[in-house]
């Protein structure tokens, strides 16, 4: 199997996040995703770059994402986001309800963190990861997505 | 890299209508530019903004809340929020998040107006 590759840092900050979400979804062309996956994908990435840069870098202008992802032709794209920021308890989050969303809502909460489960298979989080297990120094905050082909 | 979006604004209809026609991407980066034609559609008092995104290749949460936040407001001083002509990648987000039960949609920037007229007639 031709496992393909891609990682990069990028400072914490939204005029950087395209970049990210674009280099995955050619990773993600590279095997054959169908155009509407490839969309999903993107958006996936951009949405959990997103939510670090706002929320887990909220009080932080130094900080960096690390994605990388992982795609196996005819199988999936495993992508990885790790931060250092705030941790969060995804629980916390309120479940953002298509049913119940009326206009003017525009604070509603949870429209990310939606988006994200929506648009891949599998979505896990992970608080404090020790950096040993990364080979890196310090802890990090892990966030798993993953998309079947 | 950076995102980017154009907005090109009219007026149509003398002055009730602002049509509003987005290019590109509207995500975290550039939805300021959006909140910005926004307000300046209501405070020129039009009485219906139709956004046609026909050329809008791609939306995040961020965009999405503008549009909220954005009909609420319109809707709160007696105007409305109509879009048109969405590109197959952002209809599918916009049904996703159960926007299409909120948000007048129309095929054709033409059936946008007309409804706005319409629903402008009524009022009047």
């Amino acid at each position: 199997m031709d496992i393909r590759e891609a990682s990069l840092t990028i400072p914490a900050q939204l005029d950087q996040i395209q970049h990210a979400s674009s280099v995955v979804r050619r990773l993600a062309e590279e095997i054959g995703f169908a155009e509407s996956d490839l969309n999903q994908i993107e958006l996936a990435v951009y949405e959990a770059c997103a939510n670090i840069v706002q929320h887990a870098y909220a009080h932080q202008t130094d900080g960096h994402v690390h994605i990388s992802a992982r795609a196996e032709p005819g199988r999936r794209i495993v992508i990885t986001l790790l931060d250092t920021g705030t941790t969060f308890d995804p629980q916390t989050i309120p479940a953002y309800d298509p049913q119940q969303v009326t206009e003017g809502d525009g604070q509603v909460g949870g429209l990310g963190l939606f988006l994200i489960r929506r648009m891949m298979d599998e979505v896990h989080f992970e608080f404090c990861v020790p950096g040993s297990e990364l080979g890196l120094p310090g802890c990090f905050n892990r966030l798993t997505l993953i998309k079947n082909l | 890299m950076t995102s980017s979006l154009s907005i090109t604004s009219q007026s149509l209809a003398e002055q009730s209508i602002a049509m509003l026609s987005l290019a590109g991407r509207l995500d975290a980066n550039t939805v300021s530019q959006l909140e910005r034609a926004l307000t300046d559609a209501q405070l020129a008092g039009h009485r219906a903004i139709v956004i046609d995104l026909g050329e809008l290749i791609y939306i995040s949460s961020s965009g999405l809340r503008v549009l909220l936040t954005g009909r609420g407001n319109a809707r709160k001083r007696g105007a409305d929020i109509l879009l048109c002509n969405l590109q197959p990648a952002v209809r599918e987000i916009l049904e996703m998040v159960g926007f299409s039960a909120i948000f007048p949609i129309f095929e054709s920037r033409e059936q946008a107006v007309a409804a706005a007229l319409a629903t402008s007639d009524r009022e009047n």
